[in-house]
């Protein structure tokens, strides 16, 4: 059963997306299956060249880079809000999968978590 | 009974700032008379100030945190806040007043403070987990 973690959220802006990330980590950690999926202004968290040092915040491309290292099977990205927000493949972090239809992707999952 | 549940309930919204508390309580309650089990509750996030002795609304507002902590002694249900979430929001216990060298501690029983395993341990033993966010 793996556990699907659901970042709809910009990063940054506030604290939910980092925990959720924490989430995702803490399952792998435990050799439960994770994966995530970034919708809406979450894919901006998919973003190459982050400088998050601005707003005193510590970079989330780090994080995510090790995510497959740390046993996360999957980060996908919502093909459609990556259009909707300008992120083509090229400005994206490696290793992303896109969907076309998250529909599909919540549903394949008996276990989703939003970040709240 | 037929289709007994045993449930995680995850709080991420804070008493006062959300309506997640409530509605959790409310699920809960309406839970374990419909027959089912709450196996565990869970604070993280924003959630972790339900779990603060030191919150005082005023006399004429429902006292979630509370409500929340008789509900949980009365049925003997388990309930962690999680470390990060919490040490971050200002909440600790004595070993963490201790580590840290803080002037106090104020975490209000039955809760306790641990980590994320504690979640992932709850979503694995649960048939369902519920998450009440914040939202907005």
């Amino acid at each position: 059963m793996t556990t699907l973690i659901v970042i709809d959220q910009a990063p940054y802006g506030s604290w939910s997306g980092r925990e959720a990330l924490d989430m995702a980590f803490s399952l792998a950690a435990f050799d439960h299956p994770a994966a995530m999926l970034f919708t809406g202004p979450g894919v901006n968290w998919l973003r190459k060249g982050q400088q998050p040092d601005g707003v005193g915040q510590k970079s989330a491309e780090k994080n995510l880079s090790a995510a497959p290292l740390f046993g996360i099977e999957a980060l996908i990205a919502d093909e459609h809000a990556c259009q909707q927000y300008g992120l083509s493949e090229s400005a994206m972090l490696p290793g992303i999968e896109l969907a076309s239809n998250i529909q599909n992707v919540l549903s394949s999952h008996t276990h989703v978590v939003f970040a709240g | 009974m037929l289709n007994s549940l045993a449930y995680t309930l995850v709080i991420t919204g804070a008493p006062w700032t959300s309506q997640a508390p409530q509605t959790a309580l409310m699920f809960a309650t309406a839970a374990l008379s419909a027959g089912h089990r709450i196996d565990r509750v869970f604070l993280y996030g924003d959630g972790v100030h339900l779990a603060s002795s030191l919150s005082t609304p005023p006399s004429d507002e429902t006292h979630w945190p509370q409500q929340w902590s008789l509900f949980l002694k009365q049925h003997g249900i388990p309930a962690t806040a999680c470390i990060a979430s919490a040490l971050r929001r200002g909440l600790v216990n004595e070993t963490e007043q201790a580590r840290y060298e803080l002037p106090a501690e104020n975490l209000r029983a039955p809760f306790e403070i641990a980590g994320l395993g504690e979640w992932v341990e709850g979503n694995q033993a649960a048939d369902r987990t519920l998450y009440f966010h914040g939202g907005g």
